[in-house]
């Protein structure tokens, strides 16, 4: 990735998108829109200083929101390039609030409200296009509650969760545990206030808050209404002490997820949805069953699927070697639904097709498979190129000339062509390179003669 | 006519892409239109088939 | 104690950097000790510590550094300098510093994932290495890449859709391509083919038409009826020596190789009672299907006959598809045959496969799962299976059992593995570079593969992987020189005694006898560093820049001292 930043062959523009093509094979003119970043690319250093500073708390996309991460930010820590950028639909001095701050802590001098998008035009003789795909969103799919049961996560989300530079260093914390534990400080803070309150009132009146709740009237507590916000601050102390007893409890029991269920074909394979087969998915989950294992050798994993597609060189090894060594149990069937039980356990209903019974089970963690689907955007960036897509929204190529779209001198590689893993992505980058070579070499042959 | 070739997105293929490219002595312009490129690979903890680092 | 040696030739001023590669490394040792540690070490002039060194601003780091304290070392203790040490050599060098100079350990491999359960002993370990490279590094010396000459052509081994599509390629990009086929004529397995799923085109309208593109291209040769029997040179410069249809040897000098040889469909004869006749493979059923009749009113499919098993690991990818194919196109020739497929996984990945998926059960395809603790039992008259659904046998009668058996790696890949010097799987299949980031590249330089020899593929992805494999000899020959690194052999013309003990030794045949001088040379290019020459010399005439005795021994006393 560092190399593509430093070879003095490519230029690289972070942050642009495509505006307008024109033109023909050997000679397209391309306008393309760098967005302003609000920070000068040359001056700033990456130091992250800025955003230390930055007093804005934005969710983290790239974590999936499952941390945050300040209205000035990079995209991740080893991000290329690694120029800051500011998040305009949060950063107060954009939303009309003052501020300012990062401009003063930033010794580079490169933070420029004033900024504007730029446009640059380019001269092409070729063009490849890599824009790759996007997760499935398994909230169309309410049996199986993603989002409504804090214990259900997609795969893309897991791997943050299990990532050492991720929200949670690696700790595979279940998102339940992790909500109570965020909110811990607010209700302390909050019963740190009301306390106060009440030390007040019971300086002021000479009695213990309790004993003054105790003996309260109903009609009383109309008449003054000192002594009702009394009795009002009292209520609330209560319910948050109560409130902050229970979250304790339930950290002091926290574990790591050790039970895990991994729920294939999530939009894939589903006539409602994307009839296709995502193709990675089956792999990816026992990837990841293998590595959490790998964190904590106490986890299993279940992993449920129609069939388990480990097809690429060495998978099905990679396969046997999860279940093996890693714990991993593979099961036929579809599962219906995932319900969840008060202590936020979510419970995995299935049909085990093999032996035809309908089952359930409990899990710490359940992952789903989603399907890679096409990228957003994509169809405007078909306008813009000219170039066809296929019926599932993917850039369409033919078996022939497996890289090439509908319009010559622009090719197509990864899976914004159609879902496939890395090896297969890499392969057919090389190719479609190969195709954006040859019609240079082409035209300038055609010239030359 | 022009030599340099335009690449469409900075994830893995992307990036071999315009990398390949770039070895063969072509220029290459490569538009990325997050802040920074990786795409999805980057968010991935660790790879198959070999399990190391994604980046 | 080497410090006081070294002052007499220059002030060493080494700069040392601890990654913590996130939590990877930092998460199982203690990276700050390790640092502190480094920072004490004889010549150590600055030592820190770096979230990533490999991001830009780690690297951003190692080169103000090398500026600001003068820096005339560099070792980065991190992760695998497979990866990672020509980003840091450019980088130093980007700042003005030889990269030779430069030095990597590797704490990553070595500490934090070997010794994950045991922090105390890793850091010590990783104190350890770090004094060892620290020690080499004070013996360093600048040197010189090495620029030789390139020839731009490419000779390309085996005819079928890949090499087809690779010489396709690289004559399209201006390249010569020497095409070299065994078979006397170019295809390969799609000759035999009947239909191409998924599209269903014939399989000789798909090939014709690339045959006849490589064919007429005037800057490809082929070569048909031949082999490659040797190979001399190195990158940029090889020589095949290849044996032609007429049996004579015809040298032909290349700067860079694409193997394409293929895999071929496993035919074993008894596997589930195969015969030829009533049981047959796939690959056999697709002449009779090329033939349009079709009478069997009866078919049972087996799946994975051979493959995904103890004697054969492996899924072969592609045969869940062909059975699917040619069952659909039976029904398309014959309606009321009876066609079953008992599987295990039907590996029908990707958008138009799981369609064909679709279609086929739409057609009246049965599909029936099999446990292969319990394989199918072909008999006489019936295949017997053992329903894991209601746990019962049953009785599928058969006119014809057609077995999709997997590719296997051809008898001769082994051969061919050996003159070209690259390594096979365990399947006998060919190993690439790196199974996810260069899936293409063979470990050794200017050497490239591409479809079944490498893995069993799909017509389209065969075809990708020959363009590919086109992209990938460009980076090499679309440049005016080649640029390798210093790290070879020399032999002191001063001491060598011609006794030929390091010709011997030489796995890469780069050391000649010089009859005029009497004494052992080595070709710079062809060296690959190994150091077995420097090991055997009995003189100690031959030894390997960057590994002399001295930064060897500093190496080991160092470790010695802990
Ligand atoms: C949870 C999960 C785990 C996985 N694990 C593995 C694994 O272990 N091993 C493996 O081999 N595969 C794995 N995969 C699959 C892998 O992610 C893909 O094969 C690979 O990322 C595809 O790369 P790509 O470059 O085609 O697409 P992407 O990674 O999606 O990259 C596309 C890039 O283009 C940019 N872009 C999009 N639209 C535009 C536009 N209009 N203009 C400019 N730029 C644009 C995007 O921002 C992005 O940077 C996994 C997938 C998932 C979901
Ligand atoms: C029964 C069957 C049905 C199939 N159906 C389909 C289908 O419907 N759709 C699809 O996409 N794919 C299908 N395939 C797969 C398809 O055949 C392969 O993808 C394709 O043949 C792979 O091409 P290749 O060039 O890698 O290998 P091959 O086609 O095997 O070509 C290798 C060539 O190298 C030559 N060679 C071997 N050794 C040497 C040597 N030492 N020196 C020089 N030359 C050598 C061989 O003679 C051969 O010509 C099918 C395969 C089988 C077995
Ligand atoms: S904008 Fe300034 S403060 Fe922020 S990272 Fe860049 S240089 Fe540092
Ligand atoms: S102006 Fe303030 S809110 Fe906006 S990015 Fe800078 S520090 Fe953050
Ligand atoms: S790869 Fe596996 S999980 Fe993904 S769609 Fe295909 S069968 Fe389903
Ligand atoms: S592709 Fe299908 S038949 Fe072939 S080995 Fe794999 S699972 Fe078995």
């Amino acid at each position: 990735m560092l190399d593509v930043g430093r070879h003095p062959n490519i230029k690289l523009m972070a942050y642009s998108e495509v505006e307008e093509v024109n033109g023909e094979v050997g000679n397209f003119r391309v306008k393309i829109k760098r967005k302003a970043r609000y920070v000068n690319e040359d001056k700033c250093t990456g130091c992250g200083a800025c955003s230390e500073k930055c007093p804005t708390v934005v969710p983290d996309a790239f974590n999936e929101g499952l941390s945050t991460r300040k209205a000035i930010y990079t995209w991740f820590a080893q991000g290329i390039p690694s120029t800051h950028t500011i998040d305009t639909e949060h950063c107060r001095q954009f939303q009309g609030k003052k501020c300012g701050i990062c401009q003063k802590v930033c010794q580079a001098d490169a933070v420029e409200y004033d900024q504007k998008d730029k446009f640059v035009e380019l001269s092409v003789g070729a063009i490849v296009v890599a824009t790759g795909y996007e997760v499935f969103n398994p909230n169309r799919i309410p049996e199986y509650g993603y989002k409504e049961i804090d214990n259900v996560v997609t795969a893309i989300e897991f791997e943050r969760l299990l990532s050492a530079s991720g929200p949670t260093g690696g700790h595979l914390y279940r998102p339940s545990d992790l909500k109570v534990k965020e909110e811990v400080p607010a209700l302390e803070k909050s019963l740190k206030k009301l306390s106060k309150a009440l030390e007040r009132f019971e300086k002021k009146y000479g009695q213990k808050s309790e004993e003054f709740y105790k003996a309260l009237g109903k009609e009383e507590q109309g008449n003054d209404p000192d002594k009702a916000k009394w009795a009002e601050a009292y209520e609330q102390k209560e319910e948050v002490s109560k409130r902050l007893s229970e979250y304790k409890a339930i950290l002091e029991k926290m574990d790591v997820a050790k039970k895990l269920a991994f729920i294939q074909c999530v939009g894939s394979r589903d006539i409602r949805f994307y009839p296709f087969c995502s193709g990675y998915c089956c792999m990816h989950s026992i990837k990841e069953a293998i590595i959490a294992n790998e964190h904590e050798p106490e986890t299993n994993s279940v992993i449920f699927g129609m069939d388990i597609r480990a097809v690429g060189k060495g998978f099905e090894e990679y396969k046997i070697r999860g279940a093996d060594h890693s714990s991993i149990t593979y099961v036929r069937g579809r599962v219906a639904e995932i319900i969840q039980l008060p202590d936020k356990t979510p419970v995995v209903v299935y049909e085990d097709t093999m032996e035809r019974v309908v089952r359930e089970e409990p899990f710490d963690l359940v992952i789903l498979a989603t399907a890679c689907v096409p990228n957003k955007g994509t169809k405007e960036l078909a306008g813009i190129l000219g170039i066809e897509l296929d019926r599932f929204g993917f850039f369409r190529t033919t078996q022939a000339n497996p890289v090439d779209t509908t319009r010559p001198g622009i090719f197509v590689c990864g899976c914004a062509d159609s879902p496939m893993d890395i090896p297969e992505s890499v392969a057919q980058a090389s190719a479609a390179a190969a195709r954006a070579a040859q019609v240079i070499v082409e035209t300038e042959m055609k010239k030359a003669s | 006519m022009s030599r340099d070739i335009l690449v469409i997105g900075g994830g893995i293929a992307g990036i071999q892409a315009a990398l390949d490219l770039a070895e063969m002595d072509f220029k290459v312009h490569l538009v990325e239109r997050l802040p920074s490129i990786g795409g999805k690979m980057a968010q991935l903890d660790k790879t198959f088939p070999t399990n190391d680092c994604a980046i | 104690m080497a410090g006081k040696k070294k002052k007499e030739f220059e002030e060493l001023r080494i700069g040392v950097f601890i990654c913590d590669c996130g939590s990877n490394i930092a998460g199982h040792l203690d990276c700050k000790a390790v640092t502190e540690y480094a920072a004490t070490l004889p010549g150590v002039v600055f030592a820190k510590e770096n979230l990533y060194t490999c991001s830009e601003a780690g690297i951003l780091e190692i080169q103000e550094a090398i500026k600001k304290h003068k820096l005339n070392r560099v070792v980065v203790a991190s992760c695998s300098p497979r990866t990672h040490q020509p980003l840091f050599q450019n980088s130093c060098k980007s700042a003005g510093l030889n990269p030779y100079l430069f030095e990597m350990v590797n704490i990553r491999d070595q500490c934090s994932w070997v010794h994950m359960q045991d922090r105390e002993n890793a850091t010590r370990k990783a104190m350890d290495l770090v004094r060892m490279a620290v020690a080499r590094a004070a013996f360093l010396e600048p040197q010189q890449d090495i620029e030789s000459p390139l020839t731009p052509r490419v000779g390309v081994i085996g005819g079928g859709s890949a090499g087809l599509s690779a010489a396709e390629g690289l004559s399209r990009m201006g390249l010569e391509v020497v095409l070299v086929e065994k078979n006397k004529e170019l295809g390969g397995l799609l000759r035999n083919l009947h239909k191409v799923a998924p599209e269903g085109v014939d399989a000789s309208e798909r090939l014709e038409g690339l045959i006849q593109d490589v064919s007429s291209r005037p800057n490809v040769k082929i070569f048909t009826g031949a082999e490659l029997k040797s190979l001399d040179g190195y990158v940029g410069n090889y020589v095949m020596n290849i044996r032609d249809g007429e049996g004579q040897t015809v040298k032909e000098s290349v700067g860079c190789l694409v193997i394409a040889i293929g895999a071929i469909p496993l035919v074993q004869k008894g596997l589930f009672g195969h015969d030829g006749k009533r049981v047959i493979t796939q690959m056999e059923l697709e002449p009779i299907l090329k033939k349009g009749k079709f009478d069997a009113k009866r078919v049972v499919m087996i799946q994975c006959a051979g493959a995904r098993g103890d004697e054969r690991s492996y899924c072969s990818r592609i045969c869940c598809m062909i059975a699917v194919k040619n069952a659909m196109f039976i029904k398309k020739l014959s309606p009321d045959t009876e066609i079953r497929i008992l599987y295990r996984d039907m590996q029908m990945y990707g958008t138009e496969k799981e369609k064909m998926l679709w279609e086929a059960r739409g057609e009246g395809i049965r599909f029936e799962v099999y446990d292969p603790a319990h394989p199918p039992e072909v008999g006489d008259k019936a295949v017997r299976l053992r329903q894991p659904l209601l746990g019962r046998e049953i009785e599928f009668a058969y006119d014809l059992v057609v077995l999709s058996t997997p590719l296997v790696a051809r008898e001769d890949a082994s051969e061919l593995s050996q003159l070209l010097r690259v390594p096979m799987d365990q399947n006998g299949f060919f190993l690439e570079a790196h199974a996810k980031l260069r899936p293409l590249d063979f470990a050794a330089d200017g050497i490239f593969l591409a479809g079944s020899c490498r893995y069993p593929a799909t017509y389209d992805e065969a075809r990708s992987q020959g363009l590919g494999a086109a992209a990938r000899v460009g980076t090499i020959l679309f440049k005016d020189k080649l640029v390798t690194s210093a790290i070879v052999a020399e032999i002191n013309p001063e001491t060598c005694v011609g006794c030929m003990g390091c010709l011997q030794m030489c796995p890469y045949g780069a050391i000649s006898y010089d009859q005029e001088r009497k004494i052992c040379q080595v070709n710079e290019i062809l060296c690959k560093g190994c150091g077995c020459c420097a090991a055997t010399c009995p003189s100690e005439s031959a030894s390997l820049r960057g590994f002399k005795p001295q930064q060897l021994m500093s190496q080991i006393r160092a470790v010695m001292e802990g």
